[in-house]
């Protein structure tokens, strides 16, 4: 098939805070520099940019004043000062307050936004300055020439369920780049191809994960004033999980309230959105949405392993910025100012690069200098084993991140980290003999008002596909009427947190029934799935999630 | 005086209007109805109105008229309500009204509401409710000024037997128009109607909707044998048709069809929200499911709790006397 | 052929109600926003009679500055250019305040064929269309499925001069009740109200998006002297004044019951 071409000098592969960021960037280093201006392209899956964006979210303003220094003028959409922290420690239904904040989870001076927003934002600065950002074209292949990566080939559009294109058929375009940035996100599709192909994670820990659950609420008569930043850990976990939640208070009587969860849990009938309702059931959580309603609903994955285990980020015509390449401090749950410095600095690199005419690995590997001498080291070293010391269970997590930030990561010994999904035990080792059913360990009641069912949530989620399209999840499924059930009991069913998979019992085997409409996007299934045979690749362009606010 | 324009098809009244009659006497409250017929011969039509009594009947008759056109229409009531100087207009929100009444409207120079679902009096007069936002909303409706004004109101909004009738005949009145035939720009053929290609959920009056309970395709035709039974078309939702039991033209849902027939009834539907939005504007709603907490009977006028394959026969029984 | 498609931008159909404290309009933050699905399958109409018989499509809206993305992917998918009528009032206005605006814009330009979707997602009213066919003085026909464009004595689809009789006329498809259709002919120049999903839309091609970026978007303000002819007093969610009566006892009995209540109650049979 002959597929459209389009040639450009820099080609950002994800509308997210780093590819915006890098886009904004090398336009003003266009303007500063002068020359032969050069063609710049965003490629963004959803409908519109920020659609698919969700976080809690603290913001770091260090790279947005960088960047955009007049933002404020500029009408960037920051909901509210943090005006006051508090961490909890919740033991079952009581609540300990820390008197003391953790330096980490200090947020003087830091904003709460809706990530959503701020990515829009974003993507209309881009677009004042001339960057052209398509929306509704999703990266579904890397384009190489022998080792060197030219750019990328979108999915087509306008094909049927079974694989047959339509009247409305549009055949994917290649976009051939000198230079490639890919912020394709956590667990990014391209990528992932990319770690796989050139062995970038080599000498590196393995990736970790964790995933997010998020809801916002309309709580007239404000639970929680607006500022008010509220972290816990403890209930509904348990000492071998790592997570905690979070409530943060927006103006106009919304409430952010989330909860995540380390991808490398040991239950296999662990079910994360579960936690998340029962987060809810706390006293301190449910006194806070009182009277309040559920407006949206959103799940995200988060790159939790933390500098240890971000692959090597520069390779012939590409390099990787924000969550693709695992920047994210899981200490202070901030990843968005690490993302848009990644995508800022990924832009000077390429930008000098093609000045220079070496977009090669050599070319660009002063991207990774920079990335060393820059805020983005100097953040994330320190902390680099937090995450994979959590992994010995709640208190030495607590002991070694207390010890890091004493000694701000000296002599701290390097923790082996571990890919979360091998971590999941089978039902006969976690449960010394198989449970008769599989419904969840931590299931909780669901009375729809406060706590929701997966399908109720994912309604909430704006989530919307062309439904006459190939199911995008592609699945090697002789597992799962195999050996999955008797091993796992099918965790996918408990770790996707948006009702996509679902087990059917026709004349006595298990069949996988893959509802794809139902995709928030979150990457989870990709992650966790304990054979790995799990690949999500981009549905069709402009179809996912609606996180208007989130 | 309020005007209601009733709607005729070769000569048959359409019944319809008996609704606009109804919501033109709510508007009225005691005040006086006439009620118009336009159309090339409408006698059956005047007579069956005029047995009402609802009000005086106006026959409208012009050859130009025998066909319906939205130019000689709007020409003709021109000048009806020139002459009769109607307080309000009302007709029933049809796929005629809807292709002139807004042109009308427009011609007159006077305010239409349409698709009008209930009339609210308040201090300051009248003011009518009309869905908005593809029925997620219910807006509160004021016509400006203190002029006539028009109305259409959605079909089953206003129930034909809450019209009160008058065993006195009323009078019929010869109504003459002039119109210019060349100054009608429509050519219209005649109606047809077409073998179903496509099923068309919207337009059903009625709809049995089957969900998981009905557990495999072998035994939809339980469902189908009461939908037969009701004259409703089957409809499903949305598992159902990812299965491939029934097409996807028959889902209900947010990813199908948003659907307000009379009357809807679920079978096996547990009532996830993202059926309920695509149905929950159904007149009346009858759900048969196991489970009594399904959320399905939070929106049901009238639900059991019960085994599907056992209802289901025993409503077929009970339809056949 | 000359053909105009009037659009309108309209929130997604995921959208979660939320309402200005005054409940007299929705609260606009943190809405997306979407072309109207009916104008969009008139637009696509608009292509294809353009692809069949050559000319050009301009597209038309009347709302607020955000409009313009929409107007942006019509361009996209192929419309040569467009007509902003740009003011913020114009986002919760009635039919006939956009139809008047939209015609202040569109009648110096004598388009042959003017298309709109049959009704807004939004508001709903199904009358812009049919009004505007009144202001621009032009023959209408509503909830149309098919066109079929017939030449003029002369061989040409355009307007003839005056007093000669239309060179070309069309001949439309009207959606009737229960199955039933009716075909219409008109002259041109003339108004068609679309019904929704008559065809399969077209994606906004890579290339499509990069021609939009030069393609025309001509402003003009909110003409005066336009007037609402009614005015939303207040939103809210529908209520549900019902309540749920169960049925019990054993299948014959409650079928007996229910359809006697069905027949006598809710009068459903």
């Amino acid at each position: 098939m002959q597929h459209e071409t389009l040639d450009v000098d820099v080609l950002i592969v994800g509308g997210g805070p780093a590819g915006l960021s890098a886009a904004i960037r090398m336009a003003q280093l266009q303007q500063q520099a002068g020359g032969e201006p050069l063609s710049v392209v965003v490629l963004e899956k959803a409908r519109e940019a920020g659609a698919h964006m969700l976080s809690g979210a603290v913001l770091d303003t260090s790279a947005l004043n960088e960047l955009i220094p007049d933002f404020r003028e500029r009408g960037a959409p920051l909901a509210a000062e943090v005006s006051r922290d508090d961490v909890y420690f919740l033991p079952q239904t009581s609540q300990l307050r820390f008197p003391l904040i953790p330096p980490p989870l200090r947020n003087h001076g830091n904003y709460i936004v809706s990530l959503q927003a701020l990515v829009r934002w974003l993507s209309e600065q881009a677009e004042n300055q001339g960057t052209d950002i398509l929306t509704g074209f999703a990266g579904q292949h890397v384009l190489t020439d022998g080792d060197r990566v030219v750019g990328v080939r979108t999915g087509d559009r306008g094909v049927g369920r079974g694989g047959e294109p339509k009247s409305s058929f549009d055949a994917g375009v290649e976009i051939r780049a000198k230079v490639t940035i890919f912020c394709d996100g956590v667990r990014g599709n391209l990528t992932k191809e990319l770690i796989r192909r050139f062995a970038l994670g080599r000498g590196r820990e393995p990736e970790q994960f964790a995933i997010g659950l998020k809801e916002l609420w309309d709580v007239p008569r404000g639970g929680v004033t607006s500022g008010t930043v509220i972290h816990s850990m403890g209930y509904p976990l348990r000492h071998e999980e790592f997570g905690g939640g979070f409530v943060y208070g927006l103006p106009g009587g919304q409430i952010s309230v989330g909860f995540v969860v380390g991808l490398d849990y040991k239950d296999p009938l662990f079910d994360p959105h579960m936690a998340f309702n029962r987060f809810k059931q706390h006293p301190l959580v449910a006194a806070l949405l009182t009277g309040g309603q559920m407006l949206r609903y959103g799940a995200k994955a988060l790159p939790e392993g933390g500098w240890n285990t971000v692959p090597r980020p520069y390779l012939d015509g590409a390099l990787i910025a924000g969550d693709a390449g695992g920047f994210l401090n899981s200490m202070r749950l901030k990843g968005i100012h690490l993302a848009m410095r990644t995508g800022m600095l990924a832009a000077e690199s390429a930008f000098e690069a093609i000045r220079a005419e070496d977009t090669s690995a050599r070319g660009l590997a002063a991207y990774q200098e920079k990335i060393d001498r820059s805020a983005v080291r100097a953040e994330l070293y320190p902390v680099r084993n937090v995450h994979q010391a959590f992994g010995f269970g709640l208190a030495t997590g607590l002991a070694f991140a207390g010890f890091s930030m004493v000694t701000e990561g000296r002599w701290a010994p390097d923790v082996r980290g571990h890919a979360g999904h091998r971590r999941m035990q089978t039902l006969r080792r976690y449960y010394g003999g198989r449970p008769t059913s599989h419904i969840a360990s931590n299931a909780t009641a669901i009375d729809r008002q406060r706590t929701f069912d997966k399908l109720t949530n994912v309604h909430y989620s704006g989530t919307a596909h062309e439904e006459d399209q190939p199911v995008h999840l592609l699945v090697h499924s002789e597992v799962c009427s195999s050996i999955c059930g008797p091993e796992y009991g099918h965790p996918c069913t408990r770790f996707c947190p948006a009702d996509v998979y679902e087990i059917v019992e026709e004349a006595g085997r298990s069949r996988l029934q893959i509802n794809a409409s139902n995709c928030v996007h979150c990457k989870t299934c990709d992650i966790m799935d304990p054979y790995g045979v799990i690949t999500w690749v981009p549905p069709e362009g402009g179809g996912g999630p609606q996180y208007g606010g989130m | 005086m309020i005007l209601v324009l009733a709607e005729q098809r070769d000569g048959h009244l359409n019944r319809a209007s008996w609704e606009a009659v109804a919501a033109a006497q709510r508007l009225a409250a005691g005040g006086p109805l006439s009620v118009a017929v336009l159309g090339g011969s409408v006698e059956s039509a005047c007579v069956e109105l005029a047995s009402a009594g609802v009000g005086d009947v106006l026959e409208v008759v012009d050859p130009a008229l025998e066909a319906y056109t939205p130019d000689g229409y709007v020409a003709a009531l021109a000048q009806v309500i020139e002459a009769a100087q109607p307080s309000a207009i009302v007709l029933a929100h049809t796929y005629q009204a809807r292709d002139f009444a807004p042109a009308l409207a427009a011609r007159l120079n006077r305010p239409l509401v349409t698709d009008v679902v209930g009339i609210t009096d308040t201090t300051e007069g009248r003011t009518f409710l009309r869905q908005m936002f593809h029925g997620k909303l219910v807006a509160d409706v004021r016509p400006t000024g203190n002029g006539p004004f028009l109305i259409t109101v959605q079909i089953g909004a206003f129930r034909a037997d809450q019209m009160r009738t008058n065993s006195t005949q009323s009078k019929i009145v010869r109504t003459p128009v002039v119109i210019d035939r060349s100054a009608i720009r429509q050519t219209p053929e005649a109606p047809f109607r077409e073998a179903k290609q496509a099923v068309d959920l919207g337009q059903a009056t009625r709809i049995v909707a089957v969900g998981r309970g009905i557990k495999s395709l072998e035994q939809l035709p339980v469902a189908q044998a009461l939908a037969d039974a009701l004259e409703a078309e089957l409809a499903a939702s949305r598992p159902i048709c990812d299965n491939g039991w029934l097409p996807m033209e028959r889902q209900v849902g947010s990813s199908g069809q948003t659907v307000a027939p009379k009357l809807y009834v679920a079978l096996g539907i547990s009532g996830a929200i993202q059926h309920l939005v695509g149905m929950k504007g159904s007149r009346t709603i009858v759900a048969i499911n196991k489970d009594a907490d399904a959320p399905i009977f939070e929106v049901a006028d009238y639900g059991i709790v019960g085994d599907l394959f056992e209802i289901t026969p025993a409503l077929l029984e009970e339809l056949k006397k | 052929m000359k053909i105009a498609v009037c659009l309108k931008q309209v929130p997604t159909r995921e959208w979660q109600p939320r309402l200005l404290d005054d409940r007299r309009w929705i609260r606009e933050q943190d809405v997306s926003y979407e072309m109207n699905e009916p104008d969009a399958y008139a637009l696509e109409e608009g292509l294809r009679l353009r692809e069949k018989h050559g000319g050009e499509v301009v597209v038309c809206s009347a709302g607020p500055t955000r409009v313009q993305q929409m107007l942006r992917e019509a361009l996209a998918r192929g419309a040569d250019r467009a007509l902003h009528v740009e003011d913020d009032s114009l986002a919760s206005t009635d039919a006939f305040v956009s139809a008047g605006a939209l015609a202040a814009a569109m009648s110096d330009e004598r388009f042959d064929l003017v298309l709109t979707g049959l009704q807004s997602d939004d508001q709903g009213h199904g009358q812009t269309g049919v009004v505007l066919a009144e202001r621009l003085g032009i023959p209408h026909s509503t909830i149309v499925i098919e066109i079929q464009v017939q030449a003029g004595t002369d061989g040409s689809a355009g307007a003839g001069p005056g007093g000669a009789g239309p060179v070309a006329a069309i001949r439309v498809k009207r959606e009737l009740e229960g199955g039933w259709f009716q075909w219409v002919a008109m002259p041109l120049p003339a108004l068609v109200t679309i019904q929704s999903g008559i065809n399969q839309l077209r994606y906004a091609t890579l290339r499509g998006i990069m021609a939009a970026k030069k393609k025309e978007i001509r402003k003009i303000s909110r003409p005066p002297g336009l007037e609402a002819s009614q005015q939303i007093l207040s939103l809210a969610l529908p209520t549900r004044t019902k309540h749920t009566e169960m049925l019990s006892g054993s299948p014959p009995e409650v079928a007996r019951e229910l359809v006697r209540r069905l027949r006598e109650e809710a009068k459903a049979l």
